[in-house]
Order: C-alpha cells, then structure tokens, then sequence
C-alpha cells in the first residue's frame, strides 16, 4: 500500500513537469541572428517533414515542419546540413538569399526507419523502448486471415501459436511469455489509433476481419517503457497494426488474385484395413470385419481452394490523398463442408484545410466473414478410430449406416454457420495551433453484430429429434481521444511532449435462443425455426450476456535527446476502468527509457559501427483483462436455488442466492518490466541487429479463490493474489544482412531467436489445475498444474517409468507409499518453449526473387491427449482404430488402462518452412506495355512446407482449450483440426 | 480565419466533452439485484435456496458415491477400460485410499458449505422480515444449518459455526460439535410445522436428526476409537425421539416397498425428510435411478436417447448376506425389498408402449429391455416396441456382448466388464428424464419411518435388556410390507444381524458408511477393500480448502492420515 501512495504522489506531480516542459521553449531567449528559412521537399515535390537542420560547426539546429519548412538562424557562408533518416544527407552554404528550396534524395537503404509508437511515430533511431516495426514486404506470405499470422516468427520475443488448421481459428499470440494463470494474455491490437477490444464477436479469432492486403506495416511494443503508453492494457505488449494510405501525387491502381491448393500435411498412421485385420486379433481382439478399406481420413479431407482477389486505389493530390481497397477471400478448409468467406473494403482519406494546418484523418473498413464449420471435434475423432474394415459408403453411394455414427454423417446432420459484419471506422483531425504544438482528436467506433447458427438435423437412423441453437453477438467499441504534442529544438536540446486524454466504452452483448423437433425432410429450420415442434423452457430457456467495459485514461510522454546522442523517454498514462474496484479505480503506470547512440560519439569515428546504440527502460504496466463484474456482488433469482416449498405443482417461489461475492480492492494485474538492449549496425549498415534483455514480472495475480473461511455463499470469490508472482525473463536477438547489387545478384540473410524462461513464484496454493480432460475413464484429471518455481504451462503428471511386470504401466511413487495416486504428480516439463526462432533468407537475380522462411521453437512439451484417450491396446481390441505406435510394445498387457500420465508427454520441438515464395517481376518496358501497367509479378508461394518434429501428432503446433475456471491450459493437442500444405499461385498487377 | 479556427477547436472540445469523464462507475446490464420484493418473496426466496442445495449434495457422484462406495454395498471398478475411471478416484473411494484433491470430497464438501452459507444468509434476512411464515422459515434455516453440520461432522469431522454472514466461522469438533448441533435442533424442534414435508425440514425430521446423532455420538466423540462406548443416557434420548416419530399419526410404514422410490413418492407417509424433485421445476436429477443401470438398458418408450451408465454395483459380499439369510430360497422369492420384477417378456416379444415398464431392486444375470437400433427403437403390433434380451449395443468391440449382470465385480479385468456385478434400480427412472439423468421427479429419502424404527431398535440393543423388544421393532417393519408377501419375521436379534437388516432395508439410501462405522465395521475385508485404517473413518479436508485458509495458521487443520 506504501508503495501505491509514493508512486501516487509522485504521478500526482506529472502534469506540473509536463507543463514545464510546454513552457520551457519560451523561457529561452532566441540568439541574435539572421533568420534563414526554407522548404525541403524529395525528388518528387513533397514536402518532407522533421529533416534535422543543423548549422555546421556550431549548436543551431531544427526540424522541418509537416508543409517541410523550416526555419533556422544562421550567417552568411554558414553551412547547413540536411539529414533524415530516409533520406541522403545534403550541404546548402548560407548566401545572401534568405529563402531556400532544398531537394532531397530518397535513401533507399533505410527508407521504412519509421516506427509507430503510441499517440505518434519516431525515427527508429531515436526509440528507446524495445519496438518492432514490420512493414508489408516483409509479411508472411501464404493463405493468411488475420494479422497475428502475418508476424509469426517474424519478431523476436513474439509467440504465435497458430494451433489449428481451420479457416479463422483463433490464433494464440503473447509477447515475452504470459504474465498470469488465467486467460487475457493477449496483447492489445490497436488499429489506425483505435485500440481493440479482445472479446469474441462471435466465432473465429476476433482479428479475421483485417484484410491482411490491406496493412501497411504492423509496429509491436515489447517492452514496458514502450508499452506504459497504454498503461492498464501494456502488460502483454502492444500490436499497432497501420493501413495503407495514399501518397500524394502517386496514383496506382493495384489489382492482386492468387489461388490456392491445400491439403492435410501430415494425417496420422492408424491402421489401414488391411492392416487392421491383423492388428485386432493379435492384440487379442474379436476383429469386427466388413472387408472394407476406408482410409477415414481422406474421406473426411479433401484437397481445399482458396481464392483471393483484391483491388486497390491509391492517390492523392496536394490536399487530398486517399486509399482504397476491396478484397475477397473464399477460402475452403481441408476438411469438407468448411469454408471461410470474407469480404473486405477500406477507405482511407487524408484531406488538409486551412493551409495545411488542419489534416483530417479518415479510416473505414468493413468486412463480412461468413464460415461454415461441421463439428470437428466429433468428424475428426471419429475419422482417426474408426473401424477402417467399415465402406464409406453403401450400394446407392450415400454414407452408410452403422450403429456408431459413420464419420461421414456429420457433414449430412450437422452444421455450423457464423456471419459477422464488422465496420471499423475513425476520423482524427490534428490541428497545428502554432508552430510545433498539434492538438489532436481521434474518434473511433469498431462495431460488429454476428449470427452463429447451430444446427442438428433430425433424422431417422440415426435417430434424432434435431435442434437449432442460434446466437446473435453484438460488439461496439468507441472510443474518444484529444491530445496535444509539442516538439521543439534549439542548439543541442531536442524536446517534444505529449499529453491526452481517452475515453473508451466497450458494449458486449450475447442472446441466444433454441427449438427442438423438426420434420425429417422438411424446411431447413435455419430459414424457419418456427417448424421445430418442441419448445420448453426447460430445454430451450434462452440466455445471453451483456457488460459495458469503460476506460477512461490520462496520458502523456516527454523525450528529450541531448546533442542527437543522449535520448530520454518518459511515458505515463493513468487509466480508471469500470472493471476496477471502487478502492483502486485508477492505476498509474510510468515508464522511463534512456538511448545512447555510441556511434555518434567523437571516439567511434572510425569504427566499423555504423550505428550503435544502448538502451535501457524501466516501466510499469498493467493488465485489466479481467472479467466485469467480478467487484460487485450478485445477489439475484437462481433458477437452481428454486425449490418447491409446498404441495401444488409449479410457481415455484424464485430462489435468491449469492452467486458472486463482492471485493472492491480488485484491481488490474501489475507488470514490471526492465529491458536492456543493444541496437547496431555494421559494415555501413549491411548487418544490422539488436539485442535485448528483459525481466518482466507481474504481480497482483488475479483469480478465483476460495476464502479462508469456507463457509461462503459463493465458492470461490475474485482477489488480487498478494506476494504470488509470474517472471519471464529472457533475451532477443535479432541479425540482418543485405547484400545489395544493382546489376547481379542481391541477397539478404537474417533471423531471430529468443529465450525467455517463465516462473510462478510465492502462490498460496499447492496447485493451480488446469487442462481439464474428459471421456475414457480419466474424467477429474488435469494436465497442467501451475506450482511454486515452475512455469506456466507446467504439465503436471504422475511420471511413466515403463510397464511392470504385469504388463501393466508404471509409475514413480514420489511419496514412496506403495500407492500411485494424484499425491504422485510431479513438474515435467512446460508448454511454453524456451527458445523461440526463424531464419529467413531473401535472394534476387534480374526479375527473379525467392523468399525462404524459417520458423520454429524448442524446449517445450506437448502433451498428446488425442492419443491418450484415441489409442489403447485395449480400445483396438474392442475393433477402435489406432496409430501403430500406441499398440507397439509387447509388454504392454491388453488390459492396461490410459490415464493422464506423461506416457503420452512430448517433445514439442519442430522446425518448419513456414513459406518459401518464388516470383518473377515481368519487365513491363520490354513487354511494351508499361504505360498501360506499370508492375506485373507472377509468384508462387509454399505454406507450411516441411516441418521437422519429434512429435507424433497432426503438428506440434498445438494449443486447444482445455482451460478450468479461466485458468489457462497449455499444450494440449486434443483432436485438432489437422494443418495443412498449402501452394498459391498468385498474379499482380500495378496500373 | 480566426474565427473558423476557433469555432472548430469548440467543436472538438465539444465532442471531447460529451464523451469524457465518466465516474466509471460499472453499469450492470444482465443481472439484476433483488429489489423490490415483497416480504413473502423475500421470505420465500431466502429460504428455497438452502433446500435446493440438497440436489446437488444428493448426487450420486457426492454424497452418494462418499456414503456408499466407501463401503460394502456398493463398488464402481473402471468398466470396459472406458467408462468411470475418473482418474482412479471410485477405485481411491472404495480402497479407502482417498486424498486431499479427489474432486468427489470436494465438490461434497463445496455443496454442503454453500448450503451453510445459504442458511446463514436466510438467518440474517428472516428476522426483520413480516410474512407469517417467516417465523417457520427462519426455524427451518437454522435447523438446515443444523442438518448440514451433522453432515460435515460425519464427514470430514468437523462443524462451521457461524451466526452472521460477515463474521469468520468458528471450528468445533467432537463433544463442542454435537453439542452445538444439538442444541440448534433443540432450539427449532419446537417451532417447526408437521405438515410442510417430507421436501421441507419439520418437527418429525428434526426428531429423527437427533436420533441419528445421539445414535452417532459415540462416534463423534471419538473418532479413531478401537471400540465406541455408546452412553445411555444418549440411547434413551435415541429412543425417546424415535418413539416420539412413531407416535405420530403423521407417519405410515408404506406398504409397497418400491413405491417409496417411485416418481409419485412425495406423499407416500413413510417420507419423514427427503430432497422435493420436481420434473417440471427443471432441477431435480434422475442420478439415482441412472447410476447403476446399464448403459445399454433405455427404459423409457418416450426417450430412446434416456439410459443408463453401467456405474456400481453391489459387492459380492454384500450380494451374500442376502442369499445366506434365505438359503436355499432365493432372496428375490422370499424377500420384497430385494427385487420386483415388471417386465415380462411375452411369447411375441410385443409390448406395449403403455405399460413398458422395468424391473426394480437389485439387478442379476441377463437383462431384458427395449430393442433399440441406431438411435431408435423398434416398432412391433399397434402402439407396440420390440423387446428382447439386451447386448451392449453402444460399446465399440462389445455389441454382441450381453448385458448379462454377474456376481462378480472388482478391480480385476474381469470384474470390471462393463456388464459384471449385481446392479441396484431402487428409484423409478424418471418417467419425463429425456436424457436419464436430467428431470428427475422422485423425491430422494433423507429420513423415513423404517429407519426410525431400525435406530430405535438399535439404541434397545446397545442400551441392553431389551433384545425382545427390538426384535419386535425389526419384525414390525418386516411385516409391513404387506403389499406382497412381506419377508418372513426373523426369529432372534443381535447388533450383527440388526447391521445385516439394515442393509436389507436402507441399502443404497446413502447411510451405510455411517453405519458400518459406528458397528466398527468399516476397517472390514470386502471384495477389493483391504484398509484396516482407522483414519479413513473420516474423509480429507479438501486440500483446495486447506490452500484457501493458509494464511490463518491453525484455522483449518487437516484431518490426520491425510
């Protein structure tokens, strides 16, 4: 509490520093000389802002404005130099002209040194957090739906964990290891300056609707000096996600299709019939025989298209520059009846008033994703275990029946379709005031209402009434946000300052209803629920959730470099959710970071550094994913605290029940962080790297708990878990190498890798569960355990040592009581990988170009539930397929049961060839068509090529939800929608 | 130019404004507080939720499987390699090997606690409350209290006290407990109703819940005794309230056996406390006619997706106290308690929809049931299903396998068949249970006459000096069930033999556990269970709960062995 109270105090002063820095430049009285203006603009006539100005050989310096103008006193034969970081340098000698018009050349080797920070971008050599800027060239490419994919094994530090091979799936992604136990480890996704909300609008990640066409560069702030910007929502990294937008005087118009083929990479070995045949009676089975071959598998996958087509306007004249695309994605899964549709558009509008001192910002997008999914779980799980001696199909080639459901039925009786719209607009307007202070407003709303149908057929054999459950999502998010930057420079002393304020309101709606009994044959109750015959409130009571989440946030961020070389960065934001309890309705969360640029020192003249510079950063942030509600207690009518008091049937009176408990301390979970890093450039800038250290641990650990006093009227109730922490700590490397040639071949090598070690420290409880499994007698287990000194993800099982003499699994007995029992679990292994890498590769000869990348992880387990509860000696001989592997060991006697051990705890390593491109630039001016196009490149590109792996499911990329009470699951493959090998072919063309 | 400028910085800071500083004050949509309600609501709506947490204590994966799998009357070995494995913990239960994180103890122990809890908030509400009833209400509350204490003092040895829901609960054992318990049903025994039951808590429950803990208190008193020294003056207070039941009128021993466990048993006058299932209320649960059938076995013409689960069965042993009581008869001849057979298959296996209805009682050999294929069952004649002798259609690699129930069950692969041990169908099947587990409608027995007549006899007995009369007690529920041929009258009485009758009478009525401890039984030999371990007596503080009060040193203690 101490600590709160200082940290208050001392936040409490910002705004006064804040106000000190927006007055110091006026202190400052201005040097007695001539002032020299001027414009700068680049070859092509724009005008180009913050080029510094320095006079040569003295401590006069300034930055150019956004209309390139400048201004800077100076003598006559004083000599000024121009430089960016996009640009080459250029000398002008000071004459007697007061006015000048400097042209700039394009630098062609760092042109895309811009990142996004919060609320603005910086040079990238100026950053002194840990920050990431990925621009659009250098995006995974392949079949992609949502931007996560787009990063993976792009940025060091960054996990993304694209688990499932379904069109849309939810992609998991966390920057430098989860802070907690329970999910909301996610970063925040912001969008042209409108932060996301993380909630499910409805089915399939929440990001499915951003044309991944249509992203301009995706900027990722890892450390917490960058992310404190964001304060209550920084704890897990922050993703800025920028569309395209026009340039003035270029007009393109852009017109990109490719097709796609994917099928199954890798399906499981089971039995084949024939095989079958013999395994069943040598396991000691009754072979059920119906001299069939069916490889399941590859009846219930097919070889999948996916077509996309996207067209794109951009241009602009002085005052007007605009963007806009349409994009269609129909995109078949590889298994049957499921398909991924999206629909996209974007317009994107710069417009400048009043001589360019008003620039109003426009953005749209709007997409429409309709999937439709058969019920996977149940289509696949039958696929791999059943009796492959069965015919898919009977005489009048329909799915034949037995008395399991044949795998095939599944596509016939059930369905599910998802259609989300989602629009996403904002109009931000900034305002020069006067020279160097903007005021900014961003108004933003995200809106999107989807329609999830589930629907079961009724049918005779098999029997089944049928029953269509239907769900209406809506999701509003708006948001509204004024704030003012200020940049001024004078001699050596750089400054600029931010300060805002935001307001934010997230409305999340469900309602879902449902009908029972429909005719066999009749109307699709999809188009009519009306024809279901069967309603009662007992099975068809409807329901639905709705919360309001509101954020409201002060903020603000001062640098100040000194001399080009000494860099400082202070980020603050305090921000106040409705989420939050009424004692802790406001988290401060400060950062502060320091840069020094060695390289720029007198004593590295002559180094081979081309650039070399240190960082450090400090900062907290926090993590407000939590629940709403969860401070207020909810004392309210329970359908099943009913009871019937007297005789007579029904009105039964309502039961009031505590179903939540009240806790108005509970606050956001906190994170600290500390990062080190080491930016550089060698051999004038071919190799360039960085390397950064961090030690991130996060603190008031939010989850159920039961109260000391058991006697509640509520289980469990919500609380800041003191003393508990969660650390993750590792390094990041990151090396780049371009070759560059004009006439021959240019090639650019690099890659990254991390390490990073996770830990739970100080919890109260002796175990946390999670991964939770069901079916085959193994009910009531748990996968992961989260305990003191182990990390998250931690799989905690009893440990198999081999089978005993019986022929029956052995374990060890850590108690050493004789008794193998849950007393016997031990810490073994975790899903969260230790090391984290991608090697990429980029060479160029005349108009060919190939793109090699690699990706991969090593250090982690991953725990094979599918073949757990899928594969037994004992399930074959009762005629259950299986992989050979299951059944191998002779030992093993037949009789020997499966439950949740490490027997089934893999190695989760792999190394993959995530895509490799092929493409070739046609030469538009040989072909003689270049005033009619201007670019044309056909390329081909490889998804998901090979992988290297140990392990012995579809793919050790895996991560189903296994979660208990929220508490995160880990690294569990259960059934998983099986990935795919994908080859697109694609064709541009530029107007 | 100014002016332009000016009048767009007001209209942004006008936007600003309408949307900013907010109180941040959360707005709770989709659940509503409790306002507004007039006190009958209140009184009414205080009071329900603590019975309704009856239902899921009387589960059969709770206080069912901790009262009945732990001891000789019931067995759940993990059949087929497939189905109640559960991670070991009914081979834990039944081999008295239980630990501190097996979910079934503690999810026993979370429902009765809320319960407590419930009680407490009731407590707290009724006083200042003017409905008539409040009064009653308030004295059934805390004699809730009371009965779920006695149920965590069974259990896990140990009882809450708490009188206000914002003060930490006090911890009683032993002697402390009972006499708190006690007391609190002392203090509403007075003040309740005789004709709001068997759902709700009355004068005659509350008699028969201090029998059963005067009856109990040696054990409370000390737990881990080689042998308990029941007090007599407590056997003359078991007595005394056991008579007090029996001299009301209120009360009937019933004269068909079964009916007390069909759907239709809210009025049947042996019911003294029982949990009120309604299948039109949505809450009630078919669990107790479900568990032990066979998952093959679809005993409703309505619902062919309604079965069983092949859960427990009855252990060899048990299965021979009956056949040794009545050899060389067939306890199913001689005995109505054991079996009562309503299906018989006719020459055409032809039976109507109308009067399908299953057998009763404990279950042996080959079963007889509706022929079902792929989902569906068979039609036959007008309005007629086909009937025939069940296989395990549903169990991949077992369809040909007939549901045939043996004598033999444990944890051997042979004893753990899907189809082996004795099966127990004592409740009705819940005739509206579309899934069989869901919709129960019977109510589940707490309390019934026979049992107040058996604790009578047993405290005659444990008094001494008064065998006749005891027998007489014994003989006289015997000859009650006069529905059919009541069994024959037992000709002498001893404690062994009062256990032995007991079972006959109670069997799977969830108190066995209690009393196989308190006959010094429960450190027995049966089928797989070969622990002589006294501290088993008492089940594990759950070690969630143990976690949860780590930071109030001593406050909660675990129980030793655990």
């Amino acid at each position: 509490m101490l600590k709160l109270n200082q940290r208050f105090v001392f936040f409490r002063m910002l705004p006064v520093l804040l106000t000190f820095f927006f007055l110091l430049p006026m202190l400052i009285v201005q040097a007695q000389q001539r002032q020299i203006t001027g414009t700068v603009k680049d070859t092509k006539g724009s005008p180009v802002a913050s080029v510094t100005v320095i006079v040569k050989g003295s401590t006069g310096t300034t930055l150019t404005a956004e209309d390139g103008s400048f201004t800077i006193s100076a003598k006559d034969g004083d000599v000024l130099v121009f430089s960016s970081v996009s640009f080459e340098s250029t000398e002008l000698k000071v004459t007697s002209a007061s006015s000048y018009e400097v042209v700039l050349t394009a630098n062609t080797v760092v042109l895309s040194d811009v990142v996004v920070v919060g609320y603005g971008t910086q040079r990238k050599k100026d950053v002194t957090g840990a920050v990431k800027s990925l621009k659009s060239d250098e995006f995974n490419k392949g079949i992609v739906n949502t931007p996560q994919q787009l990063l993976q094994g792009k940025v060091s530090g960054v996990n993304v964990t694209s688990s499932s091979g379904e069109p849309g799936a939810n992609i998991g992604i966390t920057v430098r290891g989860p802070g907690g136990v329970r999910t909301g480890s996610t970063p925040l996704f912001v969008v042209d300056g409108l932060p996301l909300d993380n909630s499910s609008t409805g089915g399939g990640d929440p990001l499915n609707f951003i044309n991944p066409q249509d992203i301009e560069s995706i900027d990722v702030l890892k450390d917490a000096s960058a992310t404190a910007i964001y304060g209550a929502r920084g704890a897990n990294g922050v993703i800025i996600i920028t569309t395209k937008r026009g340039k003035a005087g270029v007009s393109t118009l852009g017109f990109t299709s490719s097709v796609g083929f994917s099928s199954i990479a890798n399906a499981l070995p089971v039995f084949n019939g024939d095989e079958f045949r013999v395994a069943v009676p040598q396991v000691g089975g009754t072979l059920d025989n119906k001299g069939g071959n069916t490889d399941w598998q590859d009846e219930v996958t097919r070889t999948a298209m996916t077509q996309n087509y996207n067209l794109n306007l951009s241009g602009g004249a002085n005052k007007l520059s605009y963007f806009a695309s349409f994009g269609i994605q129909k995109q078949e899964g590889i298994i049957k009846e499921n398909d991924l549709d999206r629909y996209s558009g974007r317009f994107n509008v710069t417009q400048k008033f009043l001589e360019d001192r008003l620039v109003l910002e426009v953005n749209l997008g709007v997409s429409n994703t309709k999937q439709k999914r058969p019920p996977i779980t149940s289509v696949i799980g039958d696929a791999i275990t059943y009796n492959p001696t069965y015919p898919a199909y009977d005489a009048n080639g329909n799915p034949a029946i037995y008395q399991n459901i044949n795998p095939l039925l599944y596509f016939e009786l059930d369905k599910e379709t998802t259609t989300i719209n989602r629009v996403t607009g904002n109009i931000s307007p900034s305002f020069r005031i006067i020279k160097g202070l903007v005021y900014k407003l961003n108004f933003g709303i995200d809106n999107s209402t989807a329609t999830r149908d589930v629907l079961s057929l009724p049918s005779t054999v098999p029997f089944r009434d049928g029953r269509l459950d239907n769900f209406y999502n809506w999701n509003r998010n708006t948001l509204v946000e004024n704030y003012l930057t200020y940049a001024w420079s004078k001699a050596k002393h750089n400054v600029s300052a931010l300060a805002g304020h935001s307001y934010q309101k997230i409305f999340v709606q469900q309602r879902n209803s449902s009908i029972n009994r429909f005719v066999v044959g009749g109307v699709d109750p999809i188009y009519n629920p009306g024809v279901g015959q069967d309603l009662t409130l007992a099975n068809n009571r409807p329901g639905g959730f709705a919360f309001i989440n509101e954020l409201q946030s002060f903020f603000g961020r001062v640098t100040y470099q000194y001399n080009n070389k000494y860099l400082f960065t202070a980020n603050f934001r305090a921000d106040g959710s409705s989420k939050f309890g009424d004692n802790n309705k406001y988290g401060y969360f400060p950062s502060f970071s320091f840069g020094w640029k060695i390289s720029d020192e007198d004593f590295m003249q002559n180094s081979i550094f081309s650039n070399l510079k240190l960082r450090a950063g400090w900062g907290l942030t926090g993590n407000q994913e939590i629940p709403p509600k969860i401070t207020q207690a909810l004392f309210t009518s329970l359908g099943s605290a009913s009871y019937p008091l007297y005789p007579a049937s029904g009105n039964y009176p309502a039961g009031y029940a505590y179903t939540r408990l009240a806790n108005p301390d509970i606050q956001w979970e906190t994170s600290e962080q500390i990062d080190l890093g080491l930016d550089f450039g060698l051999f004038k800038g071919a190799l360039t790297g960085t390397i950064d250290l961090f030690h991130k641990v996060s603190r008031d650990i939010l989850l159920q708990v039961i109260p000391a006093d058991p006697v509640q009227p509520a289980t469990e109730v919500w609380s800041n878990v003191p003393d508990m922490t969660i650390t993750n700590q590792g390094a990041e490397i990151e090396l780049d190498y371009r070759h560059k040639s004009e006439s021959s071949i240019s090639y650019n090598i690099g890659g990254n890798i991390t390490f990073i070690k996770n830990k739970v420290e100080n919890s109260p409880y002796t175990l946390i569960p999670s991964g939770s499994v069901s079916g085959a007698g193994i009910t009531s287990s748990t996968i992961n355990g989260y305990v003191n000194g182990e990390p998250i993800g931690t799989f905690y099982l009893k440990e198999f040592i081999g089978f005993d003499n019986n022929g029956m699994s052995a374990y060890t007995d850590v108690d050493k009581n004789g008794v193998i029992n849950d007393n016997d679990r031990l810490a073994l292994g975790t899903a969260l990988p230790s090391v984290i890498y991608s090697v990429y590769g980029n060479i160029g000869y005349k108009g060919f170009d190939l793109a090699l990348n690699f990706n991969g992880v090593s250090g982690n387990k991953v725990y094979n539930y599918t073949e757990n509860v899928s594969f037994s000696k004992l399930r074959l001989a009762k005629n259950v397929n299986s992989i050979p592997e299951a059944v191998a060991d002779p030992k093993e006697s037949i009789n020997n049961p499966t439950p949740v051990t490490s027997r089934y705890l893999r190695d989760g390593a792999y190394l993959r060839l995530n895509n490799a491109t092929l493409g070739y630039n046609f030469n538009t001016k040989k072909l003689g068509i270049s005033n009619w196009v201007s670019a044309v490149r056909f390329s081909v590109t490889g998804q998901n090529l090979f992988v290297s792996t140990k392990y012995n499911g579809y793919d050790p990329e895996v991560n189903i939800d296994r979660s208990i009470n929220g508490i995160s699951s880990y690294g569990i493959d259960y059934i998983t929608y099986p990935k795919a090998r994908s080859v697109i072919f694609a064709l541009n063309f530029s107007f | 130019m100014i002016k332009k400028i000016f009048s767009l910085l007001l209209i942004f800071t006008g936007i600003a404004v309408i949307n900013s500083c907010t109180k941040l004050e959360e707005d709770v949509l989709d659940e509503g507080s409790v306002a507004g309600l007039t006190d009958k609501q209140q009184a009414e709506g205080v009071i329900a939720p603590v019975y309704a947490k009856l239902e899921d204590v009387f589960m059969h994966t709770t206080y069912f499987a901790l009262q009945e799998i732990s001891t000789d009357e019931a067995i759940l070995p993990f059949r087929g390699g497939t189905d109640w494995g559960d991670n070991g913990i009914y081979v834990q239960l039944h081999k008295h090997e239980n630990i501190a994180s097996d979910v079934n103890v503690r999810n026993t122990w979370n429902h009765i606690l809320i319960g407590i809890s419930r009680a407490v908030t009731a407590m707290n509400a009724l006083p200042t409350n003017t409905y008539t009833d409040s009064k009653l209400f308030l004295a059934e509350a805390r004699g809730m209290k009371a009965y779920y204490s006695l149920l965590t003092l069974d259990l896990y040895g140990l009882i809450f006290v708490k009188e206000d829901a914002s003060e930490t609960s006090k911890i009683l054992r032993g002697e402390e407990a009972i006499e708190y318990i006690k007391s609190e049903l002392l203090a509403v025994e007075p003040l309740l109703d005789n004709t709001t039951g068997p759902g709700r808590l009355t004068k005659g429950a509350v008699q028969g819940l201090l029998a059963r803990l005067y009856l109990n208190a040696a054990v409370y008193r000390d737990r881990y005794a080689s042998s308990f020294t029941f007090k007599t003056e407590d056997m003359d207070k078991v007595i005394e309230y056991c008579d007090k039941i029996i001299a009301s009128p209120q009360y009937a021993l019933s004269a068909d056996y079964f009916s007390m466990f069909n759907d239709n048993n809210h009025t049947n006058r042996e019911l003294i406390f029982a949990v009120d299932q309604r299948a039109d209320l949505g809450n009630g649960h078919n669990r107790m006619a479900y568990f032990s059938l066979s998952g093959d076995h679809f005993p409703l013409t309505a619902y062919p997706g309604a079965n069983g689960t092949d859960g427990p069965g009855i252990t060899p042993e048990f299965y021979r106290t009956w056949v040794n009581a009545y050899a060389p008869t067939d306890p199913a001849a001689i005995d109505p308690r054991f079996y009562k057979q309503n299906l018989v298959v006719p020459a055409d296996s032809c039976v109507p929809k109308a009067t399908f209805n299953i057998d009763r009682g404990i279950l042996r050999g080959q079963q007889y049931g509706l022929i079902r294929v792929s989902g569906a069952f068979v039609n036959c004649g007008t309005n007629g299903l086909r009937v025939g002798k069940l296989h395990n259609t549903t169990r991949p690699g077992s369809t040909n396998v007939p549901v045939n129930f043996t004598e033999q069950i444990d944890f051997t692969v042979a004893g753990s068949g899907y189809s082996t041990g004795y099966r127990v169908e004592k409740y009705e099947f819940s005739k509206t249970s579309v899934s069989g587990r869901n919709f129960g409608e019977h109510d589940i027995v707490i309390l019934r006459l026979a049992d107040v007549y058996l604790m009578r006899a047993e405290a005659k007995l444990r008094k001494g000096g008064a065998d006749a009369s005891a027998l007489a007690d014994v003989n006289f529920v015997r000859a009650a069930r006069t529905a059919s041929t009541p069994p024959p009258p037992l000709a002498n009485i001893s404690l062994d033999l009062l256990l032995r009758e007991r079972g006959f009478e109670l069997y799977w009525e969830m108190v066995r556990r209690t009393d196989m401890i308190r006959f010094g039984k429960y450190e027995g030999t049966w089928t797989e269970k070969t622990s002589t371990d006294k501290q088993k007596r008492l089940f594990p503080i759950p070690s969630t709960a143990i976690d949860a009060a780590s930071n109030i040193p001593g406050y909660l203690v675990q129980n030793p062995g655990y």
